[in-house]
């Protein structure tokens, strides 16, 4: 039996797990959420289950400082975002004006960060950003305009998992998140390397590899974990993560039919040494 | 359930879809009015000539001035039918309950209770962005919220570009601090009366009782409350299912205001509809003229139609005289448009009495025989009078 270990049913755990997103109409279908819960009300519902989310909204929005604001009595002391950055920075980058879009955004997160609410801040890079000098110089150049940010970089390109990558992300105390995906050849590997002492950072998206390039959310991200593959994280992987770093972050992106929910119950009950 | 209404506005959309056509003119002012009319006005105009003062309606020959490297670009109305339904085909793909403006590059989509084919209606409005861009060459603002109007004043709020996502719930706090004349359906007089009190932002008139609110707008009270609190049950209509109409369109060779030249125009317009109308067995309740002068303003008049009739002479006197109401002011017209609406089927009872029903039954003779021969032997082969030389 493995140990337990201080997992989201303590806020301030060292381990915090959630789900990527929590405002999905089908999770009232599926029974997360009572039946027609209005999408106002999930936020509530959701703290009362898991102490973190990640804010997947700020991707296609820049976050607004207002709706920050309104969003933080919606959930208990302690409760934590990781926010998405907005995709002008990641996906749809404007050579020109990504750096207002940089100030743009700390503003609209200010009030999570004033709150000590912001446990990090999320860099999605799409699979087509390959590692080139062009990119990697404005990796460089958007992690210094984002300093001080908890910042956790997730790249989908293969071509970044390189020890020149993990070092020069260790040397700026920037977290590598760790993903789970399906295994196909030109995405990036599941790792579990830390490169920052104070927070690591892991993704899982699922396993489904026909859905994955249907360009379809709902088939995409469409899978249920079984016990078994969890055990191999709960095991193994996410101890070893944990003992090089202080605090870490796990999230569900497998959000079809609610079976992130579930999956973050089940990997928090094999953490806590519930379940074998 | 909390709806999900997706709003795509393309904006300044015939200077988008020209600029699709012809790259030179990215970043370049850009107005869309006909250079050859003797006194031509601006149509439509990029941002890059509206931040340097061009409107819509503007002589040309102002615009050129205020704006030295203007491009100057022809109205081509099939090229703009063809993007919305280019816009249509990308949307269809998602949703039934489609609901398009009037070639001006934007709609209404409704996702409610789609997510669990297509994800996150958040995602939808995103991909359906990238497919138009991709696609059609022209990048829409995109906005989401729970009804019609909150999306619309989103959209309003980013223009030209940009995107915005309005929670369920967080309706009120987004309109709050903005000025009232954003939000549609708070109208001209609400807007002066409102102006007048020294009212300008939505949360100095939300504030107001409800009695007070009367005091100031009257009937209209309620309606601009609940517009101001972001509230609008109005459904998106599915594309195609609009209520049934008959309508008719003639843009004037010259322009006038001649009201003889006018009435001539609007005769042929009449047999047209009153014809469709006969051919689908139907009569209309109402008729409408709209009529758009040459310096880009509209007028639309309607009346009702009592008895309902499809019958041309009948129409034609309604039609006069909503096209009087409509056609007051000096300016030329351009474009006249017809709108025959509210059909039902033919009422059964003639009426009541002889003198009348001799005369409605002379009319009904008149245009069934006008129509036999037409089928026959075609439009030209029997005119009224009127349209005679």
């Amino acid at each position: 039996m493995q140990p337990s270990m201080d997992t989201s049913v303590s806020p301030r755990g060292r381990l915090r797990i959630g789900t990527s997103g929590y405002s999905y109409p089908e999770w009232g279908d599926a029974g997360f959420y009572p039946p027609g819960t209005p999408a106002q009300a999930m936020l509530p519902l959701y703290a009362r289950r898991f102490s973190i989310t990640e804010l997947n909204y700020t991707w296609y929005q820049m976050p607004k400082a207002a709706a920050m604001e309104r969003m933080l009595p919606k959930v208990p002391a302690g409760f934590g975002f990781a926010a998405k950055l907005t995709r002008s920075m990641t996906h749809e980058i404007d050579p020109h004006g990504w750096r207002a879009q940089v100030t743009q955004f700390r503003q609209g997160i200010a009030p999570l960060v004033q709150a000590d609410r912001l446990s990090a801040l999320l860099v999605q890079l799409p699979a087509a950003f390959e590692r080139t000098d062009a990119r990697r110089h404005y990796l460089a150049e958007l992690l210094d305009a984002l300093a001080g940010l908890p910042v956790a970089v997730e790249f989908r390109h293969r071509s970044w998992a390189v020890d020149r990558v993990f070092s020069e992300l260790e040397r700026r105390r920037v977290t590598l998140v760790s993903v789970d995906a399906p295994d196909l050849p030109y995405l990036f590997p599941t790792l579990d390397v830390v490169t920052n002492p104070d927070l690591f950072y892991i993704r899982f998206h699922g396993r489904n590899a026909r859905g994955w390039r249907s360009g379809n959310m709902q088939k995409q991200f469409d899978y249920l974990y079984t016990p078994a593959e969890l055990q191999a994280w709960s095991g193994e992987r996410i101890p070893q993560m944990a003992a090089r770093a202080h605090s870490g972050l796990i999230f569900f992106n497998n959000h079809v039919r609610a079976q992130a929910p579930r999956n973050a119950q089940m990997l928090i009950e094999q953490l806590e040494g519930k379940t074998p | 359930m909390d709806r999900a209404i997706i709003h795509l506005n393309i904006a300044d959309f015939a200077a988008a879809v020209e600029r699709r056509l012809d790259r030179r003119l990215d970043r370049r002012p850009l107005v869309i009015a006909a250079p050859t009319a003797a006194r031509a006005v601006v149509y439509d105009m990029s941002d890059e000539a509206y931040q340097a003062g061009v409107r819509k309606g503007m002589p040309l020959s102002r615009a050129t001035r205020l704006c030295r490297d203007l491009a100057v670009r022809p109205p081509q109305p099939a090229r703009y039918e063809q993007a919305m339904a280019d816009l249509l085909g990308q949307a269809r793909t998602y949703s039934p309950l489609i609901e398009p403006g009037e070639q001006d590059g934007h709609l209404f989509v409704d996702v409610t209770g789609t997510s669990r084919l297509f994800g996150p209606p958040v995602d939808v409005a995103w991909r359906l962005r990238r497919r138009t861009l991709q696609a059609l060459g022209l990048d829409p603002i995109w906005t989401l919220a729970a009804n019609k109007l909150v999306a619309k004043v989103a959209s309003r709020l980013v223009k030209p570009q940009g995107e915005y996502i309005v929670a369920p719930g967080d309706e009120e706090a987004f309109l709050s601090p903005l000025p009232v004349w954003l939000v549609p359906g708070v109208e001209g007089p609400d807007l002066s009366r409102l102006r007048e009190l020294n009212l300008t932002r939505v949360h100095q008139v939300t504030a107001l009782d409800p009695a007070h609110l009367e005091v100031a707008l009257g009937s209209r009270a309620a309606c601009v409350a609940a517009a101001l609190r972001g509230r609008d049950e109005a459904p998106v209509l599915p594309l195609g299912q609009k209520p049934p109409r008959v309508e008719v369109n003639q843009t004037l060779a010259t322009d006038t205001h001649d009201p003889a030249v006018l009435e001539a125009r609007l005769y042929p317009m009449v047999e047209t509809a009153g014809r469709q109308l006969r051919r689908q067995g139907r009569v209309a309740r109402r008729i409408a003229v709209t009529a758009d002068y040459s310096d880009g303003r509209r007028a639309v008049r309607q009346m009702r139609v009592e008895p309902p009739t499809a019958n041309d002479l009948a129409l034609f006197d309604l039609a006069r005289r909503v096209l009087h109401l409509a056609v007051v002011r000096r300016t030329r017209v351009r474009h006249l448009r017809l709108v025959c609406d509210r059909l039902i089927f033919p009422p059964a009872q003639l009426p009541l009495f002889e003198e009348e029903r001799r005369h409605v039954l002379r009319r009904e003779h008149l245009v069934a025989a006008m129509d036999r021969i037409r089928d026959r032997f075609g439009m030209e082969a029997v005119r009224m009078g009127r349209l005679a030389g």
